[in-house]
């Protein structure tokens, strides 16, 4: 088997990637996109982690799959508020987005 | 009924004709009047009852009639008030009966009963007639009955009360209670027509001056109360404790504990006795009704100075033996200037009872002057002779102001003076009893010798001066009798001998008998009463003895001895009393109607200076009046409590609202209120606006910042949490 | 023989202003004669305190004790000797008769009868209270409504300044010097109160008169004061209060603003009772609680009291407002009554104490009934005549000669005259005083002259001179309810003046124990 490590960098970097894209995408749904990564990496993140350390367990199975049920329910309410707010704003950008200010 | 029972029932008829008076009879003259005479005929039955018996007793002096009871809690003790009438007390409600009752029934004429009401007359002012239109429907001035005339009976009655009340004192605070409630008559009589503002002042004049004395008097009776715990005369006058109080030193250590008291008693004589220097109310009190200036400065109030004086006596003399004590050296010093110094102003009034006022005080001070040489039984023979005579001239003089207002009337020139003897004359054949009267009075006051009361009783005090070597007092007596004497001729040449010098003297009129009755009565008293003291050896004669003398003389507990005859001191007698009779007469019988007295040029300066009375009311107003005035409104009220006191409660008054506003300027506007409260508000304020910034509604930014904050926690927890 | 008869005295007035506040407002007459005949309780229930009080028995009889404040040890101890029932007869026989005077009152009777009985309460208490607590209570009870009293119903004209630009009217000065001054002097009081209670461990005066005067060990000291010190400062405390009250010159000039802007009725109970308080408050708690100190310091007070006699006397000689010559006239007899209780704190325990202090609280007696009278009297002139000028006035006798003979007889008692009832209490007082304060005592017949002096002024420039003009037929005479407000004080001063022995025996008795136990 590979080493443990190399899932967890790479996890890691998809993590960063994904964040990068959070803090640095115009586009709310690219932003939404950068979520999904992040997830992402956390699940492999948390898969590595069960099959290397404790296979038999099933926490690490029943955690990663928390979080694509997290992550699902969660894109569904963004995108609907992003439309909501597209249908109203008539822009994606969430940087125009930015009434819940002083 | 047992005399002590007597004794203490005798002042109370007046007193209670005094209340049934004020409260409930006083719209009805006649019944007033009739309450008030009976009531003084009561008492006088009452007083000439306990006299008689009193004579009839053997050594009165030891065993007199005594009676107390407790009066006073004080502490443990009391002080115990009561009777006595021992042969002074009853010589003394001898005189008081009748001068008393006499001057009663002359009130009733007096005050005009039965005239009608006067056209103009209010309460307050003398009665100034009325008109009667008679049968032919002629118009005729009457004289009208006195508005207040039923209050004067209330008045006396009180007077008379508190007059009898000090006669039969058995103690010192009786005697000073008869003795104020007399000061308050006075006040109330003096100024008894208020309305006048010259009776007004002449009341308070007197209640003031007498009150001088009475302060000094209340100290002393004070002390010796303190002294001897108790003030009954019967208990001090014993031999122990009067050795006791001459010997012990008092709080003025250059007087024995019994020379101050005597003192401060004599002073409070010298205020009631109108003594120099508080004679100057005497004068003034001319101002009430005559009846008023009888009973005051003849018969009660004045006497009573004098009897005081000599009820405590034994006090006074006590611990110089033959010589004088120094109360006794202050009565003879007083007593005598007194004398002199009254007498040489009556020289010169006009009023006639301004000059019977200033003899009076003359009169006064002879008897002080005999107590101060220790003349003790001719004291108080001079004191009852003087009482009736002197009564006797006042009443005599009310008369012939009735008489010379009858003409007034008639001629209706209300501006004359009915009082000045200049405007009088020759009213002996229109006034016929009121001038034998008076003449007999005029006489005993002058001590005309033998046959009448004043020359025995004058003639002893100066027998008794020389006799004890006393040459001043002696020597001032005499001129004091030779002036006496001949204001006395000049008093009754000016008034009855000689022609009517006015229109109204020419129709005056004799008084009723109301008012004529009185002045008989007294004058066989002026006359007859001396025979009753002559001296044993007088003229080296074997006379029966002297009942006066022996009677009242036992009253102290070392009856004095009488003195020996000395033909010197007689002689004196009958030269000042017939020289100063016969220049009095001659001077004055020629005084023609607008002349002035013949006296004025003659002596010149010294004549203005009498006629002032020696400036005295001036002296006293720019002396003690004024100042008292200043120190009373400005310095104690206006300038000690207004400015002092009040100006530095105000400093207080100012200092609240200056703390308060201070505080509220300097702490709760800029720190509370600025600094706590609107600071705190500001640095929120300041500090909210500042960091809202943060809240910029961009999501990434957020994001940012949280992933920032993570990466800070995660460093921090790094480096801190041990393995 | 009722068990709680002083608590009955104590409480009739106040339940008889509860049953005023129910009454309707503008009933003036029922409210009236509710105040005077509730009023009238209270005396007659005094009146056979006296006749059962035993004068022979010694120390504090009628005595009630209930539980107050446990934690305290202070209690509702109430209970009289002959001086406090002198002054409790004094008290309930001057209300109704101030009340009479009041019927003249038209505006907002209801209130201010409420004031009056509460009042009477306050002052009540006071006399009879036995413990120091209870005591400060009813003494503070006592000056509320006579703060409104005069705010209220004073005088309506005139006017003080403070500053030259700060003018307030003459009521409103006088209330609030009376309140806030007497009040600055209870401040001191509380304070020596609290002192005492918890340095000794009880408010109960029968105890502590026992106790306090020998006291070498406190329980709780405050602050850890040595106990000389909190002697001291409770003495000081307590002669201020009462010195304030009496009043003690030079702390009187409250009185002549206070009085002279009260209503007549104010006025009569002021000066008839209220300053009686003070002096009270010296008999009862400064001499028995502090002989040492008082003795030391009683020079002093003699000396103020001297300057009480004779500054009085020559303020009321400098007047031209009648009624501030009354108000003075009061400064100047209750010098009179210091002056005895100097004397007495002086010599405590002689017989010439007894006399002094026998005097004194005659004094206290005496001045509340011609004080009461002479107030009332002006008011009957001032109610007439709308003015309290002596200069507005004169010849008034032909046209009032009844109220001019009832105005000399009350002026007579007021200078002192012999037969009277004054001249009793002042010669005991000097009588007592001069072997122990000569001086004082010597100094003070300045101001019995200057007494004479003023009081004739008085009746000079009122009934006496020519009548002025201006009020023949506009001046009535005095009516039947102002002789029968009258008649009992003047029947009062003729029969002690006389006869005195009825109250004198029984002052006599307290006075006589209270020096024998004092040392």
């Amino acid at each position: 088997m590979i080493p443990l490590s190399w899932y967890l960098i790479f996890s890691a970097g998809l993590f960063c990637i994904g964040l990068f894209g959070v803090l640095s995408r115009r586009n709310a749904v690219a932003i939404l996109m950068g979520i999904e990564l992040m997830l992402n990496a956390v699940n492999v993140n948390l898969i590595a982690f069960w099959r290397y350390l404790d296979p038999e367990g099933i926490s690490g199975q029943a955690f990663a799959i928390m979080v694509f049920a997290v992550a699902a329910a969660e894109v569904a309410v963004g995108l609907a508020l992003v439309i909501s707010i597209y249908r109203r704003r008539n822009t994606v950008v969430a940087d125009d987005i930015d009434l819940m200010k002083w | 009924m047992a005399t002590e029972t007597i004794i203490w029932l005798i002042p109370l008829p007046p007193l209670l004709a005094f209340f049934l008076i004020v409260l409930i009879t006083n719209r009805v003259k006649w019944l007033s009047h009739s309450i008030a005479v009976g009531a003084a005929l009561l008492s006088f039955i009452g007083s000439m009852v306990v006299f008689f018996r009193a004579i009839g007793v053997e050594h009165l002096g030891e065993h007199p009639f005594e009676a107390s009871v407790r009066w006073l809690a004080t502490g443990d003790t009391s002080l115990h008030i009561g009777i006595l009438v021992d042969p002074l007390a009853a010589i003394g409600l001898f005189f008081v009966a009748w001068t008393v009752l006499m001057i009663f029934i002359y009130s009733v004429g007096y005050h005009n009963f039965g005239q009608p009401k006067g056209d103009h007359d209010r309460p307050g002012l003398p009665p100034h007639g009325a008109t009667q239109i008679d049968a032919q429907g002629h118009k005729h001035a009457v004289l009208s009955v006195e508005p207040m005339y039923s209050r004067f009976f209330a008045f006396i009655g009180l007077f008379a009360f508190g007059m009898y009340t000090l006669v039969i004192s058995d103690n010192l605070l009786t005697l000073f209670v008869g003795w104020e409630i007399m000061g308050l008559c006075s006040y109330l009589l003096i100024g008894f027509w208020f309305q006048k503002p010259a009776a007004r002042a002449a009341a308070i004049k007197a209640f003031i001056t007498t009150r001088v004395g009475d302060v000094f008097m209340l100290l002393g009776v004070a002390y010796l109360y303190s002294q001897t715990g108790t003030l009954s005369f019967r208990t001090i006058f014993t031999e122990g404790t009067l050795k006791h109080l001459a010997e012990q030193p008092s709080v003025l250590p250059w007087f024995s504990i019994a020379g101050l008291i005597g003192l401060l008693l004599f002073i409070g004589t010298i205020g009631k006795s109108a003594q120099w220097p508080l004679h100057v109310w005497l004068p003034d009190a001319m101002e009430g009704p005559t009846p008023v200036s009888a009973m005051i400065h003849a018969a009660t109030m004045v006497s009573a100075g004098v009897f005081m004086v000599i009820r405590i006596f034994p006090l006074l003399s006590v611990g110089a033996e033959h010589g004088m004590t120094s109360a006794m050296f202050a009565m003879g010093f007083i007593g005598s200037f007194t004398a002199l110094f009254a007498a040489t102003i009556a020289v010169a009034q006009r009023d006639v009872k301004r000059v019977l006022a200033y003899s009076t005080i003359s009169q006064l001070g002879y008897m002080i002057a005999a107590l101060g040489v220790g003349a003790y039984v001719a004291a108080a023979f001079h004191l009852v002779t003087h009482a009736f005579f002197k009564a006797l001239l006042f009443l005599g003089s009310g008369s012939v102001i009735h008489g010379m207002e009858h003409g007034v009337l008639h001629t209706g020139d209300h501006a004359m003076d009915p009082q000045d003897m200049f405007n009088m004359g020759g009213l002996r054949r229109k006034m016929p009893v009121t001038f034998w009267t008076f003449l007999a009075g005029g006489l005993a006051l002058s001590g005309f010798p033998l046959i009448t009361a004043g020359f025995w009783s004058k003639d002893e005090i100066l027998a008794d001066a020389f006799a004890h070597g006393y040459w001043l007092v002696f020597l001032v007596l005499a001129l004091a009798a030779l002036l006496t004497a001949f204001y006395t001729a000049r008093q009754i040449t000016l008034t009855f001998l000689g022609e009517p010098r006015t229109e109204e003297a020419r129709h005056a009129q004799e008084t009723p008998w109301t008012m004529t009755l009185p002045l008989v009565v007294l004058a066989i008293f002026a006359i007859g009463f001396g025979w009753v003291g002559i001296p044993e050896d007088f003229l080296g004669l074997h006379l029966p003895a002297n009942w006066f003398h022996e009677f009242v003389g036992g009253t102290l507990a070392n009856p004095p001895e009488a003195i020996q005859f000395n033909f010197l001191p007689l002689l004196t007698s009958f030269v000042v009393s017939l020289g100063g009779l016969g220049l009095g007469y001659w001077v004055y019988k020629g005084v023609k109607a607008g002349s002035a007295d013949p006296l004025e040029k003659p002596l010149g300066r010294l004549y203005v200076w009498i006629k002032n009375k020696w400036y005295h009311d001036e002296v006293y107003q720019r002396l003690f009046v004024d100042p008292a005035y200043w120190l009373s409104e400005q310095f104690a009220y206006l300038f000690l409590d207004r400015t002092v006191i009040d100006g530095f409660l105000h400093l207080f008054a100012r200092l609240g609202p200056w703390i308060g506003s201070s505080l509220r300027q300097y702490i709760d506007l800029p720190v509370i209120n600025g600094l706590i409260g609107d600071g705190s508000a500001k640095v929120t304020q300041t500090l909210g606006r500042n960091l809202k910034v943060v809240q910029t509604g961009k999501v990434q930014q957020y994001m940012l910042f949280a992933l920032i904050f993570a990466l800070i926690t995660l460093v921090y927890f790094l480096f801190t949490i041990k393995p | 023989m009722v068990s709680n008869l002083l608590t009955l005295i104590l409480f009739t007035p106040t339940l008889a202003a509860l049953v005023l506040f129910f009454l309707p407002g503008n009933e003036k007459k029922l409210l009236r004669w509710a105040a005077f005949l509730g009023s009238l309780i209270p005396l007659g229930l005094s009146i056979a305190l006296w006749f059962q009080f035993k004068v022979s028995q010694p120390g504090f009889q009628f005595e009630e004790r209930y539980i107050w404040y446990e934690a305290l040890n202070s209690s509702y101890h109430l209970g009289v000797d002959g001086l406090s029932l002198t002054m409790v007869l004094l008290t309930t026989l001057l209300t109704p008769l101030a009340v009479l005077a009041s019927f003249s009152i038209t505006d907002r009777v209801k209130p201010y009868m409420i004031l009056f009985l509460l009042l009477e309460t306050g002052m009540l208490g006071v006399f009879m209270a036995l413990d120091l607590l209870l005591f400060f209570v009813f003494w503070e009870i006592g000056l509320i409504p006579m703060y409104f009293l005069i705010n209220q119903w004073g005088s309506e004209k005139g006017e003080r300044e403070i500053t030259k630009t700060w003018k307030v009217p003459a009521r409103t000065y006088a209330s609030f010097k009376f309140l806030i001054y007497t009040m600055a002097g209870s401040l001191g009081l509380l304070l020596a109160i609290q002192m005492i209670g918890v340095a000794s461990g009880t408010y109960d005066l029968t105890e502590l008169f026992k106790l306090w005067p020998k006291i070498a060990e406190l329980k709780n000291i405050p602050l850890g004061l040595p106990l000389e010190t909190v002697k001291a400062i409770a003495f000081w405390a307590f002669v201020v209060a009462f010195a304030l009250k009496v009043p003690v010159w030079p702390f009187h000039t409250w009185l002549p603003d206070a009085h002279t802007e009260a209503p007549t009725a104010g006025s009569m109970i002021l000066a008839g009772v209220l300053l009686k308080l003070g002096a009270y408050g010296f008999l009862r708690l400064v001499l028995p609680l502090y002989p040492a100190e008082a003795q030391r310091y009683a020079g002093g007070l003699a000396f103020l009291a001297t300057m009480a006699i004779i500054c009085g006397a020559f303020a009321a000689y400098g007047q031209m407002d009648f009624k501030r010559l009354v108000a003075y006239s009061s400064v100047n007899h209750m010098g009179f009554v210091v002056l005895g209780i100097a004397a007495a704190a002086y010599a405590a325990g002689t017989q010439d104490a007894v006399i002094a202090l026998n005097g004194a609280v005659l004094q206290m007696f005496n001045h509340g009934l011609s004080a009461a009278g002479m107030f009332f009297l002006v008011g009957v002139v001032y109610e007439r005549a709308h003015t309290r000028d002596l200069a507005d006035y004169g010849g008034l006798f032909p046209l009032i000669p009844v109220y001019g003979g009832i105005l000399i007889f009350t002026s007579l008692a007021s200078l002192g005259l012999p037969g009277l009832n004054g001249f009793i209490s002042e010669f005991l007082v000097v009588r007592g005083s001069w072997p122990i304060l000569t001086l004082p005592t010597a100094l003070s017949m300045i101001g019995l002259l200057f007494t004479g002096a003023y009081i004739l002024k008085a009746i000079k420039h009122v009934l006496h001179g020519p009548t002025n003009p201006t009020w023949i037929g506009h001046i009535s005479e005095i009516n039947s309810r102002e002789i029968f407000v009258m008649v009992p004080l003047m029947v009062l001063i003729l029969w002690i003046g006389v006869w005195p022995g009825w109250i004198l025996n029984v002052i006599n008795a307290a006075m006589n124990t209270m020096m024998k136990t004092m040392f």
